[in-house]
């Protein structure tokens, strides 16, 4: 299929979320979007696959205008979407999954079970996606899942497949293959559209480049060109890529987990006797694909997840099962991984926001009456030397972009006296400028001489920012590496393997 | 070391649930054996009958009398509720710890039953009337029934049908007034019909169009309507008193099947609601496990974002369901008049809710419901008329025993449930 977009332009309110956005994807070329978060591009998709209607601009199909009003339009057409969140039901079997929405039915309105086996069967076999009809979805790896959601997209015999980011959920070696299926999709005379913010996967397996950046196309490369090339088109300045710091010189453990095991909500040890140290001075980064119980460790270190067993020590205290501000009063520092649901109140000021979890505290309060003033001086003082651009202290956190709201938590969580710093997926969501300069705040605390444990699925932030790298599986730290190691090796630890020579 | 470390983790665990039900099995065993079954007196004996008391067709057929030693028949039933446990306990089963909770609960009741009816005794009633209470039980249960399909139909879809009670309300009037006037139970079906349909429609109207919380909706709903009926009591109904002269539905026995031993004159010998009941129990458990509606249906209540990303309507998938659930109740409602006579006001007594307890408890399905109805039911039953066994506990206090089980399952004491994922979460495009 060769699809074009013709000056797509969508608005919402006076934000220009695409500005007149020309594409051309031809048969059989993976096209890759390359751009920021926040920069347009699911917004591109999400005009392009129905679920919202373009201002201005015309899609065209093989040269013909057409109007899409919905999702099941564009199935109909012939565009396929896998959607980084994906659209499965978890409960149901890989066949209802594939065929929902265009189900085969005998008499009665009766599903036919039979043919829709069969039709995945030939899916499977034209394309070489194996996978089980009757197995149920939340029971299938992520990997597997997201091999049904192309399943089901070529299964409504989609021409052009929609990829939006597909590999943040993925380990390495699954990401590799998928990239194989993405070539040889495309060697059948598919058409993709790629959507990535990963420079090195984008230079991989792309034909051609178009970068966008505030809702307008900056310029269509090919794959050949460098990542700092990328970058500098994606953010528009020049930008360093890797992370600056110098050796680090770690003294005594000051974070210290032993033997920790945390359930989740269902009651499943998915923290499963983790031991862990991080010692003065150094950054532990913890990798692992998404879902491994990094974020339940984080939950139980500090204090919002009961601790079933094993201990956790803050500068030899023990403050296992603590109340979380019992140990955020013990001296750790903890930026969350869901910004805005653990880390902020989005209502509040920014001001309040800087003295979230010290509003007790002189000299923000006293005898039970908060001292305004004192946390007005705090924020403005704070404002200035975080660079946290806002308006006024007084204003709403809600009208922050994400990396100045982002400021505003590291800001509040290094003005405190810490002894350690937990910070989960620091950067998710923030532009290439904000990465930069929170990873350079975190190495500052580090050469102060604190402890710093850095959780992401971002293996290039991992890799840049750890001084060394735990790796977490199933509940269970597989290994802890020097970062020099290679990603492959890190991802054979991702999946649960060890690599020889580990330990 | 790893296998060392979990064990660790598990005697560490607190008392889990499942091996808190286990327990509580193995006590009910334990006190049936103890406390109701040794030491009993001198050697009771307890009688099972089983012809109908309320013959309408007469039953031709006749089984002896079943005449049981009082004490060990208590002793034998405690020793089966104490082995449930003990399997709960030893297997750790957790998905069918629900159904070894049914099971005590039968068999603890039957064991009521036969200690409440030993003679030497204290009970007016020489025996207990098998027959009887099974009869007696099925017009509750069918009530019961008609409220968990509504509630079914409704969060499959994603929506909480907390306004049953309500509906059956409004089905009770409406049905008991068009059949005074009318004196046909049809037209009062296609009553009640309507006005459950209507009161599912304000109700998914809320809920879908102004996102507004399922349940608050679903209790205003509800006491509004029980207002509304009051009002309708005193003011049209007072006056007019042949508006609610509380005919009762005569039974549609089916000839040959009626005359089955027990079975005849439980489920042959019924009206024609209860027929009704039978029929939407399979079409609604064949429409949602078997159909590309029930797929589609099911889909929207568990990821409506999945469904709409294959094109299928969620809002109007969920009006569809939430106004067929309102219609199902509101029919419900019907029903309940027919088998309960005359309206007033606070007729309706919670049943709504213990509808929608079972539907908990029978797991969103309708065959989990119709098991969960009938324990419900039959218990709701004993409840009335164990009174007249002369058994030493209050009436109110026997009255709350359905109510109680209501609480253990809805605050999920009782087995681990999984409702739909998208259930009572008002969905949005954005």
């Amino acid at each position: 299929m060769r699809l074009e977009l013709r000056g797509i332009t969508k608005k919402f309110g006076s934000l220009t979320a695409n500005d007149h956005i020309d594409l051309v994807v031809e048969p059989g070329q993976i096209h890759c979007l390359l751009g920021e978060n926040g920069a347009g591009k699911s917004t591109l998709m999400n005009v392009l696959f129905g679920l919202l209607q373009a201002d201005e601009g015309e899609i065209l199909i093989d040269g013909q205008p057409v109007r899409l009003a919905n999702s099941g339009d564009a199935v109909r057409r012939g565009i396929g979407m896998v959607h980084q969140h994906f659209m499965l039901v978890p409960v149901f079997s890989v066949a209802e999954n594939v065929v929902l929405g265009f189900e085969p039915t005998r008499s009665l309105d009766r599903l036919d079970y039979a043919r829709a086996r069969e039709d995945i069967r030939s899916v499977s076999r034209e394309f070489g996606l194996e996978v089980d009809p009757d197995a149920t979805v939340e029971s299938l790896p992520i990997g597997l899942q997201q091999r049904v959601e192309i399943i089901k997209a070529l299964g409504h015999d989609a021409q052009l497949l929609i990829l939006d980011e597909p590999t943040a959920v993925l380990t390495p070696q699954e990401a590799d293959a998928l990239m194989a299926i993405m070539r040889s999709l495309a060697a059948s005379g598919k058409s993709i559209l790629f959507i990535s913010h990963k420079l090195k996967e984008v230079r991989q397996v792309s034909d051609v480049i178009t970068v966008i950046r505030a809702g307008r196309v900056i310029g269509s490369v090919p794959p050949t060109s460098s990542e700092s090339e990328l970058a500098a088109m994606m953010v528009g300045r020049e930008v360093s890529l890797v992370v600056e710091k110098a050796a680090a010189t770690p003294r005594e453990p000051v974070l210290e987990v032993r033997d920790l095991v945390v359930r989740d909500d269902r009651g499943l040890a998915v923290v499963d006797g983790v031991s862990l140290e991080v010692r003065a001075g150094e950054i532990v980064a913890l990798a692992g694909v998404q879902g491994n119980g990094q974020t339940e460790l984080v939950e139980a270190i500090t204090g919002l997840r009961h601790v079933e067993s094993g201990t956790v020590l803050l500068g030899g205290r023990d403050i296992t099962n603590r109340s979380p501000r019992e140990i955020l009063d013990a001296g750790l520092g903890h930026i969350p991984e869901d910004r805005q649901r653990d880390g902020v109140v989005l209502s509040m000021s920014v001001a309040d926001n800087m003295v979230l979890n010290t509003p007790r505290r002189a000299p923000f309060a006293r005898r039970g009456t908060r001292n305004l003033a004192a946390v007005r001086d705090n924020a403005e003082t704070l404002v200035e030397s975080f660079d946290v651009r806002t308006s006024s202290v007084d204003a709403p956190l809600s009208s922050l972009s994400g990396g100045n709201q982002q400021k505003v938590i590291v800001a509040r969580e290094l003005s405190r006296p810490l002894e350690a710093l937990v910070a989960s997926q620091p950067t998710r969501g923030l532009d290439v400028g904000s990465i930069e300069y929170v990873h350079r705040e975190i190495v500052r605390v580090r050469d102060e001489g604190h402890a710093v444990l850095i959780v992401s699925s971002e293996l290039d932030e991992v890799m840049a920012l750890g001084d060394r790298v735990a790796v977490m599986f199933q509940g269970r730290v597989t290994g802890v590496v020097d970062p020099s190691t290679s990603r492959e090796d890190v991802g054979l630890l991702m999946a649960g393997s060890a690599p020889a020579g580990s330990r | 070391m790893t296998a060392l470390a979990s064990t660790a983790a598990r005697v560490r665990q607190p008392l889990g649930r499942t091996q808190a039900i286990g327990w509580f099995i193995v006590v009910v065993g334990l006190f049936t054996v103890f406390g109701m079954g040794v030491g009993t007196g001198t050697a009771p004996s307890s009688t099972l009958t089983f012809t109908p008391v309320d013959v309408s067709h007469g039953a031709p057929w006749h089984l002896g009398n079943l005449t049981l030693p009082t004490e060990w028949t208590l002793v034998l039933l405690g020793a089966v509720i104490v082995a449930l446990g003990a399997e709960v306990l030893v297997r750790r089963l957790a998905k069918g710890a629900m159904v070894r909770v049914g099971l005590m609960a039968i068999v603890f009741l039957v064991a009521v039953l036969v200690w409440a009816s030993r003679q030497p005794g204290p009970s007016q009633v020489p025996f207990i009337n098998v027959t009887a209470i099974l009869v007696g039980s099925a017009a509750i249960t069918m009530i019961l029934i008609y409220g968990s399909l509504s509630g079914i139909l409704c969060e499959r879809a994603g929506v909480v049908n907390i306004a049953i009670e309500g509906q059956f309300l409004g089905g009770y009037l409406v049905g008991e007034m068009i059949d005074s006037a009318t004196n046909n139970w049809l037209l009062a079906t296609v009553g009640g019909l309507v006005i459950g349909a209507l009161m599912g429609w304000l109700l998914a109207f809320l809920a879908i169009r102004y996102l507004s919380d399922q349940i608050i909706v679903g209790v205003v709903i509800v006491t509004m309507f029980t207002g509304l009926a009051s009002y309708f009591n005193s003011w049209v109904l007072t006056p007019y008193p042949n508006l609610n002269n509380g005919n009762i539905a005569s039974n549609l026995a089916i000839p040959g099947l009626m005359k089955i031993p027990i079975v005849g004159p439980t489920f042959f010998d019924e009206t024609g609601f209860f027929y009704l009941m039978l029929v939407l129990v399979g079409l609604v458990s064949f429409a949602l496990f078997r159909t590309r509606w029930g797929l589609r249906v099911r889909a929207v209540g568990e990821h409506p974002q999945a469904a709409a990303s294959v094109g299928i309507g969620v809002e109007r998938t969920r009006y569809v369901n939430v106004i067929l659930g309102g219609a199902v109740a509101g029919v419900g409602g019907v029903a309940f008049a027919a088998i309960q006579g005359q309206f007033t006001p606070s007729i309706t007594s919670g049943f709504g809710y213990i509808a929608l307890a079972a539907m908990i408890f029978g797991r969103w399905r309708p065959s989990g419901a119709v098991a969960a109805c009938t324990l419900f039911g039959v218990s709701a039953y004993l409840a009335y008329n164990l009174q007249s066994y002369q058994v030493p506990i209050s009436t109110e206090i026997l009255l709350m025993f359905p109510y109680l089980i209501t609480i253990a399952v809805s605050a999920g004491l009782v087995g681990r449930v999984r409702p739909p994922a998208a259930d009572g979460i008002p969905y949005s495009r954005e």
